[in-house]
């Protein structure tokens, strides 16, 4: 008994929604029918929760080559990266990466979360060094910071003034200080400032770590990310290869060679099955796509733009400038419960997120846009959110927003 | 305000540890914390050094990770979030940001 007694509140909220059949975290994708829609509770549904935003589920050259990894190299690699995991295909996509971001070195983990944990438990020895972390950086980061034993201390989001006291108060006997920040943050979908970051880390002599996982293939000229144009002067880029690149894995990308080590040093690297041949193979080719065919990006910012424009013009109330991620904030998590489903009955899916998962005290509508949303995704997303508009006032700015 | 620092024990001093220029700056602290958990307040309950911040408050652990960062910036210290984790109570926070408090003097 005494094990199950802290689930008393999670099982409340969560009995209460579910039967109330309203559970936004209990939703299955009954039939997958493209890239942006899915069967949902029996309903032809569009999908603006699902992070594809580069389109990439349904590429054909990426179902090809999955398709002939399966065949030649079988299901599984039955082991991790450390023994028997490691196929050509993962040094291939390796290589790719680090030639795609323009560093020298990647190392590839199982997923995007294995990628931040290993890299942070990896490279932090919790008896000499410190690591500094945005408040608002993913749990991963916040995992990782834990795994590794780490003392870790937040600065205010996306504030490289906050970032500076905090260097300036580190001991001065501390080794490695490592500084965490993400390129594009996914609850809001605000932006940081990284070439401020770069500057305030290397000033007091500590490396910085940027996640791109929702920016990579996204920002910049090139999509490198939020960083691109500072990529020469980044420690560690991580990212994951389950949102832009519709596989699953991740990796931690560097122009410092030590970071080779972590295939030694990095528990989440050797004590976990690597990626199967089928998903480095998809992630592959999915890289080759966006990296030499830029429309795809040039696509997804024309819909994330009318999108945010539709929206502002509704006078909703929006997190953040035009990104692909754009959330509407309310002051409940019963306001927001309401919304989500009602969108899901107008038939469009969005994520729900609610506190402690989002920055602030609101909770959230966040809706994913993705280069594959056709003009008539595009026209139901903004016929819903309008109706939406029209039946939550909350959802709407007014003069205390 | 249902903040106030009147019904605060005064362990330190029953302990005979700590002198009177430490307890003043305890009761200081104490308010600090206080002024900022008021607004968050919602239970209405009586802020005491055994109030639990998650049970009592029923804030979540981010608010206290966000309140941490006033008090550090108010007091020029960093106080590191596996120590933070470890606090439940009010009274375990100002310890927490006293023993910050004199490590990095």
């Amino acid at each position: 008994m005494g094990l199950f007694e802290k689930f008393e509140k999670t099982a409340t909220l969560y009995n209460g929604l579910e039967a109330a059949g309203q559970n936004p975290f209990s939703v299955v994708m009954e039939e997958v029918l493209g890239p942006t829609r899915a069967k949902i509770r029996g309903r032809e549904t569009v999908l603006a929760g699902t992070h594809n935003y580069l389109g990439q589920t349904f590429e054909k050259t990426a179902i090809a080559a999955g398709q002939k990894a399966l065949e030649v190299e079988g299901t599984g690699t039955t082991g991790s990266r450390f023994a028997n995991g490691t196929f050509s295909g993962h040094k291939k996509l390796e290589r790719d990466l680090a030639n795609y971001l323009g560093v020298d070195y990647c190392v590839v983990f199982s997923t995007g979360y294995v990628a931040n944990l290993g890299a942070i438990a990896g490279l932090i020895d919790p008896s000499e060094d410190v690591v500094l972390i945005d408040a608002d950086c993913h749990a991963c980061i916040y995992d990782g910071c834990q795994l590794a034993g780490a003392q870790t201390i937040r600065f205010r989001h996306n504030d490289p003034e906050s970032l500076d006291k905090r260097l300036a108060r580190v001991p001065p006997e501390t080794k490695g200080k490592l500084v965490c920040i993400e390129g594009m943050y996914s609850m809001y979908g605000d932006v940081a400032p990284v070439k401020e970051f770069v500057d305030v880390a290397h000033r007091h002599g500590a490396h910085l770590l940027v996640d791109e996982a929702h920016s990579f293939g996204i920002y910049g000229e090139k999509g490198r990310g939020v960083a691109e144009d500072v990529m020469d002067q980044i420690d560690f880029y991580s990212g994951t290869f389950s949102k832009s690149l519709a596989s699953i894995g991740g990796f931690v990308a560097s122009r410092h060679p030590e970071v080779e080590y972590l295939r030694f040093s990095s528990r989440p690297y050797k004590f976990t099955a690597s990626p199967s041949p089928s998903t480095i193979a998809t992630a592959n080719a999915a890289l080759d796509n966006i990296a030499s065919d830029p429309s795809i990006r040039a696509k997804l910012w024309e819909n994330a733009n009318r999108l945010h424009a539709a929206f502002t013009q509704l006078g909703l109330r929006l997190a953040a400038a035009p990104a692909p991620v754009i959330s509407v904030l309310f002051d409940t998590r019963e306001e927001a419960f309401a919304a989500w489903n009602f969108l899901l009955q107008h038939g469009v899916y969005v994520n729900m997120a609610i506190p402690p998962g989002t920055p602030g005290k609101e909770s959230l509508l966040r809706l994913a846009v993705s280069s594959a949303h056709t003009p008539e995704d595009i026209d139901a997303l903004v016929s819903a959110y309008s109706a939406l508009a029209e039946a939550f006032p909350a959802a709407r700015r007014s003069a205390g927003h | 305000m249902a903040a106030t620092g009147e019904s605060a024990p005064k362990s330190g001093v029953d302990e005979g540890g700590p002198s009177g220029g430490i307890q003043e700056d305890d009761d200081l602290v104490f308010r600090k914390i206080c002024s900022l958990l008021d607004p968050l307040n919602h239970t209405g309950v009586k802020l005491t050094r055994d109030t639990d911040l998650v049970a009592d408050l029923e804030i979540d652990s981010v608010a206290v990770l966000d309140i941490v960062m006033d008090v550090e910036d108010t007091y020029d210290i960093s106080i590191p979030v596996n120590v933070i984790s470890e606090t439940r109570t009010i009274g375990q926070l100002v310890d927490a940001i006293h023993v910050t408090k004199k490590d990095q003097a």
